[in-house]
């Protein structure tokens, strides 16, 4: 049985493709962009989340660590977090949910269990999709959930930055009824210069995917400064006007939600991004739109991407927008 | 009839006119009340210092029986005020409720002592002295008219002995009250007309004081008429005790809708300003579309007519799409499309299927099932036909689960699950036994406490028989009993289960010892959290649904495997209404976390926080796999982002969602679209937000008229989930 990593598995997913979906997120991803909300799936390794405010103190997950992780000085917890492994043992036992593991092992037919639970509400449209992270850094283990996902006739839907050699992509070709793609930028040095890979392999795999008349919907998560010039938007609507199967292009508004995420894992960021504004938007998606090209903001006519798809009060959709 | 269409105030206007008096009227009666835990419903303020005051007949001071009813009734509707507005199509709007007057609902000398020690001990809310809550058939009334139905009753009469005489008496008396308040109504309108100086108006007072002064005797001719006699019903129907249940509106209307069409007495911008005039008139339960008594689905143009004036009344509004397989798409497409538009938590959609097959397990046909609508809270009801006390009767089992949980610990030399559950079980039996006992007794005595005299007008055979309808007037007693506080217990057997039994985190005297001190002291909170990170209800294929379904199946067989000692049917379902609060206040400190008087959980729906994502799927197959399923209903609860109806295909994802629920068994299905922020900035400063209109249960409310406390209720479910 084929297995990898994943962050978790979001049901009744709105804002992953079309219908009600469940989308998986993979973990670990090549791409190091700054304004990432997701950073918990750019190592490709289990890591611990800690939420400094939900601790009560109750010094369970010190007697836990076998390597001195977690030490309580005059009351106040402190996380090494240069001796953890990430094996998850201390929280195991934090019931206040303030020390989160994030990345688990499933094989894929654990995840087709669960997408499975939710077929029942995939008609008309609805379907899985595998996000992350990037799905692609686990070629195996994504190949062996769209297998088992094509087997039971469920749509598939799959999220990437598609900066891979087209060997990787080509096995995935069949499997996939929906390829949704970032191009964040169109600069090849600009696009290296933030993200840390050339975005040429990107455009030469959607070129490939439009000739064989794949569905494609492309996206660009817009931060305002970074690539939010008429031009920079423009060169890209260019661009993706040559192909004959663009079904949408996306505009994205950042969004700042993942801030507090970056604090848990210990990491520094993001810089002080912000979205522009919903007028500067709609200006750019007005610039955009070709006659062989639609053109929508967050998705639709509202601001999808900031909002939540389930049940009022769950968490934020972590819809990959910028992987 | 001359149209109302009009070349200086159009229906917009009107309408504009009419809802900002409606917000008024509602603020006026939350200055005066403080707040409204419940339905908006239509009822306005009457004069200020107005001196009526109820004839009692009781040393308590209070009315009973249908002599005081009669009485109390018909001398309110002497001098009731009368309303008239010209800007609405129709007359009337009541301002009492009759049994909220009443200084004690229930006779002292049918005493029921015997039953409250088990009733306070299960938390059971036992329906007795309550009234209402079934269904009247509408059609008897549109048929008849008030002349017709005063004349069924005298013919009745003279079929009966001396000994119906008073019952005649007494219905006939409510008939001629009804009569006379509209009489002087009629004659209100025509004074209003001769000092209108606006042709246009001037001419709709003409016509509804053409309307009021037909429908005194005659039955309604035409679609206003028709519209304006249910008014009148309800209003009668609400002052005499607050009878919420409406019909099957579209079929009522549709033979007048298509007679005036053809004819060309009216056209639908007409029919629908009407329509919303009647929307606003009062709150009640309509459902629309949905099959006939044969499956032929019965939606029609004037089933969409409703739907487009709820959606430009925009304002509360209970309307229930009923949804079966040869349902017209675009009924269920329309109505979700507007959920998601005017985000006023209106249509409610039930699930046909569900509620048919599970009514036939009680031996009823496929057609009688069919006939089985939607029109309350959780109420499923036959027009007319029926007598259910939907809504009153309710077993708080979180209330069961402490009783048999602490009574393990006393007892037991070795508590564990398996001891748990078999003293669950045999306290829910006991519980079920009670209720059944209360049920008897209401039904041996309701008639004589308080005779549904309004609704047994439009009933089939309390005329007939002179017998109230609580009290062998109809043929079918279908009594409804409900369980409330399913995911409390669920979630407690689950953490129990998986804490102290599996992993052995914790030994049972230890739980025992933090449930009595209420979490508090040392490791309290830790242990709290523990257990409430158990695997949920709701989480699907967990611990938590498994033992949903177990108390579920088990409230199930209790409830239906005999009949009541006097031989009435229950039927089972799962539903809190808002008692969530009250019944939360009986019970202690649970192994789910929960708290000594916190609220507990929410009709069948998972507690907040039931999975990480919180998925509207996850929720909705697990409130369809906990369905009783005789025909009664388990209501899914949702609360949906705005993000969700923001979405190109908004429309199909809902209706999948609902859809998919009814075909996984669900019966019943609320939705809210909230926007958490606005609900948060509602909950702080609710003047600040009119009209911000929330789904609390069954019933929508205008969030700012509800209480502190509820409003936290439905802050908790909708944002802190």
């Amino acid at each position: 049985m084929t297995s990898g990593i994943i962050t978790h598995i979001q049901r009744f997913s709105v804002h992953d493709g079309p219908g009600i979906r469940t989308t998986v997120f993979l973990k670990g991803c090549q791409m190091h962009c700054p304004w990432c909300h997701n950073p918990e799936t750019r190592s490709p390794r289990p890591e611990l989340q800690v939420f400094a405010s939900r601790c009560i103190d109750c010094a369970a997950c010190a007697d836990r660590c076998a390597r001195g992780g977690h030490e309580f000085a005059a009351g106040q917890h402190v996380f090494h977090r240069e001796r953890c492994v990430g094996c998850g043992r201390c929280a195991e036992v934090c019931f206040a949910q303030s020390l989160v593991r994030v990345g688990e092992t499933r094989t894929a037919e654990e995840v087709l269990k669960e997408v499975l639970m939710d077929r029942p509400f995939y008609q008309p449209a609805g379907g899985v999709t595998l996000s992350g992270g990037e799905p692609l850094a686990q070629p195996d283990f994504t190949r062996a959930i769209l297998e088992l996902c094509r087997r039971e006739g469920v749509h598939t839907a799959i999220e990437s930055n598609l900066a891979w050699p087209w060997l990787i992509v080509a096995p995935l070709v069949d499997l996939v009824d929906l390829f949704m793609v970032d191009i964040k930028i169109m600069d090849e040095w600009e696009h290296q210069d933030l993200t840390g890979v050339s975005n040429r392999q990107t455009l030469r795999n959607l070129c490939q995917l439009d000739a064989m008349g794949k569905p494609l919907v492309v996206r660009t998560p817009v931060i305002a400064g970074v690539n939010d010039r008429p031009e920079q938007i423009a060169a890209i609507a260019d661009w993706l006007a040559e192909l004959s199967n663009v079904r949408q292009y996306d505009l994205l508004p950042y969004h700042p939600l993942g801030t507090g995420k970056y604090e848990a894992l210990g990491l520094t960021g993001p810089a002080d991004y912000r979205a522009p504004s919903a007028e500067h938007l709609t200006r750019l998606a007005a610039l955009a739109t070709r006659p062989n090209l639609v053109v929508k903001v967050a998705g639709a006519s509202g601001a999808c991407a900031t909002d939540g798809g389930a049940v009022a009060g769950a968490p934020i959709s972590d819809q990959n927008t910028s992987s | 009839m001359a149209s109302l269409v009009q070349d200086g105030i159009d229906y917009e206007t009107r309408l504009r006119h009419l809802r900002a008096k409606k917000e008024a009227q509602t603020q006026a009666k939350l200055r005066l009340a403080g707040s409204m835990n419940e339905d908006d419903y239509g009822q306005v303020l009457p004069p200020e210092g107005f001196p009526w005051q109820p004839p009692a007949n009781h040393p308590n001071g209070s009315f009973y029986g249908l002599d005081g009813w009669s009485k109390a009734f018909c001398s309110l509707m002497q001098c009731h005020p009368v309303y008239v507005d010209p800007m609405d199509a129709l007359a009337g709007r009541y301002m009492f409720l009759l049994n909220r007057i009443r200084k004690c609902n229930w006779p002292p000398e049918f005493d029921y002592a015997e039953l409250k020690p088990e009733q306070e001990k299960y938390g059971i809310i036992s329906g007795i002295g309550n009234d209402a809550h079934f269904a009247p058939d509408f059609r008897i009334g549109l048929e008849l008219g008030w002349g017709g139905l005063l004349e069924k009753v005298r013919r009745c009469r003279s079929q009966h002995g001396p000994d119906k005489a008073a019952f005649f008496q007494a219905e006939e008396d409510v008939i001629v009250a009804i009569q006379g308040w509209i009489a002087r109504t009629a004659a209100a309108i025509e004074e209003a007309e001769a000092s209108q100086t606006d042709p246009v108006l001037r001419e709709n007072l003409r016509e509804m004081a053409e309307v009021n002064r037909w429908l005194i005797d005659g039955a309604p001719r035409t679609f206003r008429e028709a519209c304006q006699w249910i008014a009148w019903f309800n209003m009668a129907s609400r002052t005499y005790n607050r009878d919420g249940a409406g019909g099957q509106l579209d079929e009522l209307l549709r033979p007048y809708y298509e007679r005036d069409r053809a004819e060309g007495r009216i056209d639908d911008e007409e029919a629908i300003f009407i329509l919303a005039c009647l929307l606003l008139n009062d709150t009640q339960y309509y459902q629309l579309g949905g099959p006939d008594a044969q499956g032929r689905d019965q939606t029609s143009p004037i089933s969409f007519l409703i739907l487009e004036a709820a959606h430009r009344l925009k304002a509360t509004c209970n309307l229930t799409i009923r949804v079966h397989d040869g349902l017209d798409r675009r009924l269920l497409r329309k109505g979700v499309q507007y959920l998601l538009e005017d985000r006023k938590a209106w249509p409610r959609f039930s699930g046909d299927k569900a509620l048919v097959e599970g009514f036939m397990r009680n031996g009823y046909s496929a057609e009688l099932a069919r006939q089985r609508i939607a029109v309350g809270c959780n109420w499923m009801a036959l027009p007319g036909l029926e007598y259910t006390m939907n809504d009153t009767v309710k077993i708080n089992v979180a209330k069961v689960f402490t009783v048999a949980f602490e009574e393990m610990m006393r007892e037991d030399a070795t508590p564990g699950i398996e001891p748990l559950w078999r003293r669950f079980e045999e306290h829910l039996r006991r519980a079920v036994l009670c209720t059944a006992r209360g049920i008897d007794f209401q039904l041996d005595h309701q008639h004589l406490n308080e005779p549904e005299l309004i609704l047994n007008l439009l009933s089939h055979g309390p005329i007939e028989r002179g017998l109230n309808v609580t009290n062998g007037g109809v043929d079918l007693y279908n009594m409804c009993v409900d369980g409330a506080g399913l995911a409390t217990v669920a979630d407690s057997f689950a953490a129990l289960a998986r804490r102290v039994e599996e992993q052995q985190q914790l030994t049972w005297s230890e739980i025992a010892e933090h449930l009595r001190n209420n979490y508090q002291g040392p490791g309290g909170e830790r242990v709290r959290l523990m257990m409430r990170t158990a695997p949920r209800y709701g989480a699907g294929d967990s611990l938590g649904d498994h033992w949903a379904l177990q108390i579920s199946r088990l409230l199930t067989r209790l409830v239906t495997e005999r009949p009541t000692p006097g031989g009435r049917r229950m039927i089972p379902g799962w539903f809190s209404w808002a008692d969530t609060l009250r019944l939360g206040k009986q019970v202690g400190a649970t192994p789910d976390g929960r708290r000594a008087a916190e609220p507990i959980s929410h009709g069948a729906n998972p507690q907040p926080g039931f999975r990480a994502d919180g998925a509207a799927t996850a929720m909705v197959r697990a409130i369809a796999a906990i369905q009783p399923g005789y025909g009664n209903t388990a209501p899914v609860q949702l609360e949906l982002d705005p993000g969700v109806a923001n979405c190109d295909d908004a429309v199909d994802m809902v209706a999948s969602l609902i859809t998919t629920h009814f075909d996984l068994g669900g019966t019943l299905f609320n939705i809210n679209i909230v926007d958490a922020e606005k609900v948060l900035a509602a909950h702080k400063d609710p003047s600040q937000f009119p009209d911000l209109v929330v789904r609390v249960t069954g019933f929508t409310a205008y969030f700012a008229t509800l209480s502190p406390e509820f409003r936290q209720l439905v802050v908790d479910r909708m944002v802190r989930a």
